[in-house]
């Protein structure tokens, strides 16, 4: 088995850092070549995890939005929450996957916008629910 | 494009410091974030028949910046605060035109034996975490005491009423998100409704807000002084609870949010800014400005993100703030909102 993309990443985000700390002069070239080699070990964590996270965040608007739909007054936007749910990933490639989550984030925006103005606490209380698991999910850890 | 720079260098500084013998040299880049390029250099020339080395320090415009900010803003506070005595660097020349350096910069001294810590490192302070703390939140209470009108700051942007300092500052950085944004924001966004929905207090005075105060942008020497606050190109007039809200967020927490920057327990922290400052931190108006704190910073990073991903400004600061930074805050305001609804 040849080595995974992630693990090159790591093992030359080592080799930089190692570098960064030992052979690099001056002090603005060691703290670049630190940031690079950090940003490689996210690189690396997001190989991984990208796509899932993706796939997972779409569903889980795709879900909160055939949940909430029967709270929306306003009947554009209803439909269009009900389209959104009834759809699913027609590709895992992270470009397809960002182009469909690009759409559900701005629908989301416009039905949590929507919820607050009509008073509806408790689809507001389900929306930020959502949203708290989303930026976990999304969170980068440095260790 | 280093000896290119010096020799330019030289060039302005000999007509600077009328001292036509004057040369530059150990010219070399620093960190300094992303919104400048920062070097350290050496000028050396004769006065009066001495020999004079003067330790520098060039801030000049990158090609683009992470946040549009106009250099006379640092280099006036610079002037202000270091005529007040307060530990910044001595400000020595300003140029807002790009016939030097190719860009606009300005020079300053340069601090000797001081750094500035890193906000990821755990515990930078140290030993000397309780008394940089109370130098910390004791500047910061002593920049919201004075008067813009006194230090000449009058003119910076900002708002000119206290009814308008809340909604003066999230104009500016919804707007910020507005041009920038690469992706929907539905944390950011969410956070903008609800502090517009929640307005805070008045502010107790109009005053002279540093804009990026906080641990990480001063100077310490190795028996913990605070030598120089520096990065003060985001300031401008408005509530000085928002330079409090700004220094207590938990991005700058060193992973221990108990000690805001890392130094003091927050109580603690808090009472020596009230002291200082002579004005009070209400607990509702302060929840506001700390709030109104992460959405300023979703909206920074939001900005450097772009910056990366068009190729404007290359620099990793810009994919670190828009990958971590950003992550971090979204999370912040995911809980601190989430809790609330």
């Amino acid at each position: 088995m040849k080595p995974e993309a992630d693990q090159i990443l790591n093992v030359s985000a080592d080799q930089l850092m190692a570098a960064a700390m030992g052979g690099i002069d001056d002090a603005y070239g060691k703290g670049t070549a630190a940031i690079h080699a950090l940003l490689m070990k996210f690189v690396a964590r997001e190989y991984e995890r990208g796509a899932e996270i993706r796939a997972a965040e779409n569903r889980d608007m795709r879900a909160a939005f055939a949940e909430l739909a029967p709270l929306v007054r306003d009947e554009s936007l209803r439909t269009a929450l009900e389209a959104a749910a009834a759809r699913r990933e027609d590709s895992l490639s992270i470009s397809a996957l960002n182009a469909a989550n690009v759409e559900q984030r701005r629908l989301l925006i416009s039905l949590h916008a929507h919820l607050e103005e009509v008073g509806a606490r408790e689809g507001e209380q389900r929306i930020w629910k959502l949203l708290r698991t989303l930026a976990a999910r999304r969170a980068v850890s440095l260790f | 494009m280093s000896e290119e720079l010096s020799q330019r260098l030289t060039v302005y500084l000999r007509g600077k410091l009328a001292a036509p013998d004057l040369s530059v040299h150990d010219l070399s880049r620093i960190p300094g974030g992303a919104s400048r390029e920062t070097y350290r250099l050496r000028a050396s020339f004769t006065k009066d028949g001495a020999a004079i080395e003067r330790k520098l320090i060039l801030r000049r415009d990158p090609p683009a910046s992470l946040i549009e900010t106009e250099r006379s803003v640092e280099f006036r506070a610079y002037q202000a605060f270091h005529a007040l005595g307060f530990p910044v660097p001595e400000p020595i020349a300003l140029e807002t035109e790009s016939a030097a350096l190719e860009r606009p910069f300005f020079i300053m001294s340069e601090i000797e034996d001081a750094q500035a810590v890193s906000v990821l490192a755990p515990d930078p302070y140290g030993a000397h975490r309780e008394s940089v703390g109370r130098a910390f939140w004791s500047i910061l209470g002593r920049i919201a005491a004075a008067d813009p009108k006194e230090l000449g700051l009058a003119d910076f942007d900002g708002a000119k009423a206290v009814e308008a300092c809340w909604s003066h500052e999230v104009a500016r950085w919804e707007k910020v998100i507005e041009e920038d944004e690469l992706e929907p924001q539905p944390i950011a966004r969410a956070a903008l409704r609800w502090l517009k929905r929640h307005p805070p207090p008045p502010a107790q005075k109009i005053a002279l807000v540093h804009g990026d105060y906080r641990s990480g942008n001063f100077l310490i020497d190795g028996q913990g002084r605070i030598r120089a606050i520096l990065d003060w190109e985001m300031a401008h007039l408005g509530d000085p609870l928002e330079d409090l809200g700004w220094a207590l967020d938990p991005l700058w927490a060193h992973h221990d949010v108990s000690r805001p920057g890392g130094m003091l327990p927050r109580a603690d922290a808090i009472a020596v800014w009230e002291k200082a400052s002579g004005l009070k931190a209400d607990p509702k108006a302060l929840l506001w400005w700390e709030i109104f704190a992460s959405l300023k910073g979703c909206a920074i990073w939001i900005s450097a993100a772009r910056e990366y991903a068009s190729g404007s400004n290359p620099d990793p600061v810009n994919a670190f703030s828009g990958w971590y930074c950003l992550a971090f805050h979204n999370m912040i305001l995911a809980d601190r909102l989430g809790s609330r609804a």
